[in-house]
C-alpha cells in the first residue's frame, strides 16, 4: 500500500527545480496566519504563491507573512496579479525578484474585471520581454490553444491555462480545450490555475496528463481549509496515478465485468 | 519642500534626494520591499544614485498573501 503511494510521488521537474508535489498553493485568504501555514503544510505541496502589494511607512506589514513562508523551506512564486498592462507586470516581475530572490513569476494580466480573464496580449507582450530578462514564466492564460502556442513561441516552458474563472470554484468549464494544449504540447509544463472549487476538480485535471494543479479559493475558503489541503493532496495524487495508469476506453454499451460463463441457474427457467 | 507621490499619497519631502534618503526621511523599514519610480522598476543597487524630483510618483511594495 505504501509502495502504491509513494508511486503517485515520482518526481518531476519545473522551472529547473525537481519536486514530488504537483500541487501549486495559495497564500491568501485563510481564516489567519497559523491557518495558513498549517494548511500549507498538510498539503504538501512544494510550490506556494505570493504577492507584492503596498507598504505602510513605519510599520511592520508583509514582515510576519514573509517570515512564515520563508520558515516553510519551499519554493515561492509571486505572483503579478492586480496588473492591467504588460509595463505594470514587468514592473512588478523586476520588483519581485528583488523582493523575494527567485526568477519564477506567475504572470497575470487580467483584460477584464468582470470575469478577471487574462489579457492574452499584454500576457504575451509581458512574456516576452521577461523571458529576454531571464525569468522563468509561469503564465495564466486561458485554455486557447493559440494563446498558448504564441506563448510557447516566445519560450514559456510552462502554461497555466484556467479551469474556470478565478475564484469561482467552478471546476474545468471546458475539457476538450484543455485536452487539446495537452495534446499539442507534450513537453511544456502545464498547470490548471484557477477555478478549482472541490478535489474532484484537481484530479479531472490531473487524469487529462495536467502536470499540476494551483489553487488558493478551494482550500482557504474551506470551512475546514487544514482537512481540505489533506483531500487536495489526495485528489492530485489519484489524478495522476490514474493518468499513469492509463484509463480504460469508454464504451457505448454495457459490458459485464463478472464472467458469463457458468452463470448459475435462472437461465433454466427461461 | 517638494512634493512627491507615495503609494498613491501626496507626500512632501525636504527637497531632491536620492532614493536611500527618501526611504530614511520617510521612515520606511531599510529592507524587504521594492521599489519603482515612475512605473520603473528601481533597483536597490542604484538607490544612491536614482533622485527623486518634484512629482515624481513611488510605489514601495512588500511580499502579502497572493493567489
Amino acid at each position: 500500500m505504501t509502495k502504491l503511494i509513494e508511486q503517485s510521488r515520482n518526481t518531476w521537474e519545473i522551472g529547473g527545480k525537481t519536486l514530488s508535489s504537483r500541487l501549486l498553493i495559495g497564500s491568501a485568504l485563510y481564516p489567519s496566519p497559523a491557518n495558513m501555514e498549517d494548511a500549507i503544510k498538510t498539503s504538501g505541496a512544494q510550490i506556494v504563491t505570493v504577492a507584492l502589494r503596498r507598504q505602510a511607512a513605519a510599520e511592520g506589514t508583509g514582515n510576519n507573512f514573509w517570515n512564515i513562508i520563508k520558515s516553510l523551506g519551499i519554493e515561492v512564486l509571486p505572483n503579478t496579479a492586480g496588473c492591467h498592462s504588460a509595463k505594470e507586470a514587468i514592473t512588478t516581475a523586476q520588483m519581485a525578484r528583488e523582493v523575494f530572490g527567485t526568477n519564477w513569476i506567475k504572470l497575470e494580466v487580467i483584460g477584464d474585471q468582470y470575469n478577471l480573464q487574462p489579457d492574452p496580449f499584454e500576457t504575451l507582450k509581458a512574456a516576452e520581454v521577461l523571458i529576454k530578462e531571464g525569468f522563468e514564466v509561469f503564465p495564466y492564460t486561458t485554455d486557447d490553444l493559440v494563446v498558448a502556442k504564441r506563448l510557447a513561441d516566445v519560450g514559456c516552458k510552462i502554461i497555466m491555462p484556467w479551469g474556470s474563472m478565478i475564484g469561482s470554484g467552478k471546476g474545468l468549464m471546458n475539457p476538450d480545450n484543455l485536452i487539446a494544449i495537452r495534446k499539442q504540447f507534450p513537453e511544456l509544463k502545464l498547470i490548471i490555475d484557477a477555478g478549482i472549487g472541490k478535489p474532484s476538480h484537481a484530479t479531472q485535471a490531473m487524469e487529462l496528463g495536467y502536470d499540476g494543479v494551483l489553487l488558493n479559493s478551494a482550500i482557504a475558503l474551506a470551512q475546514d481549509p487544514v482537512k481540505m489541503a489533506n483531500a487536495f493532496r489526495c485528489a492530485v495524487e489519484a489524478g495522476r496515478l490514474g493518468y499513469e495508469s492509463g484509463t480504460m476506453q469508454q464504451r457505448e454499451f454495457a459490458s459485464p465485468s463478472t464472467p458469463t460463463v457458468g452463470t448459475p441457474f435462472w437461465h433454466q427457467f427461461k | 519642500m517638494i512634493e512627491v507621490i507615495v503609494n498613491g499619497v501626496r507626500t512632501e519631502i525636504s527637497n531632491e534626494m536620492n532614493v536611500k534618503e527618501v526611504i530614511k526621511e520617510l521612515k520606511y523599514r531599510k529592507k524587504g520591499f521594492a521599489l519603482a519610480l515612475n512605473g520603473t522598476f528601481v533597483a536597490l543597487s542604484t538607490y544612491e544614485t536614482t533622485i527623486i524630483r518634484d512629482n515624481d510618483s513611488i510605489e514601495i511594495l512588500a511580499p502579502v498573501q497572493g493567489g
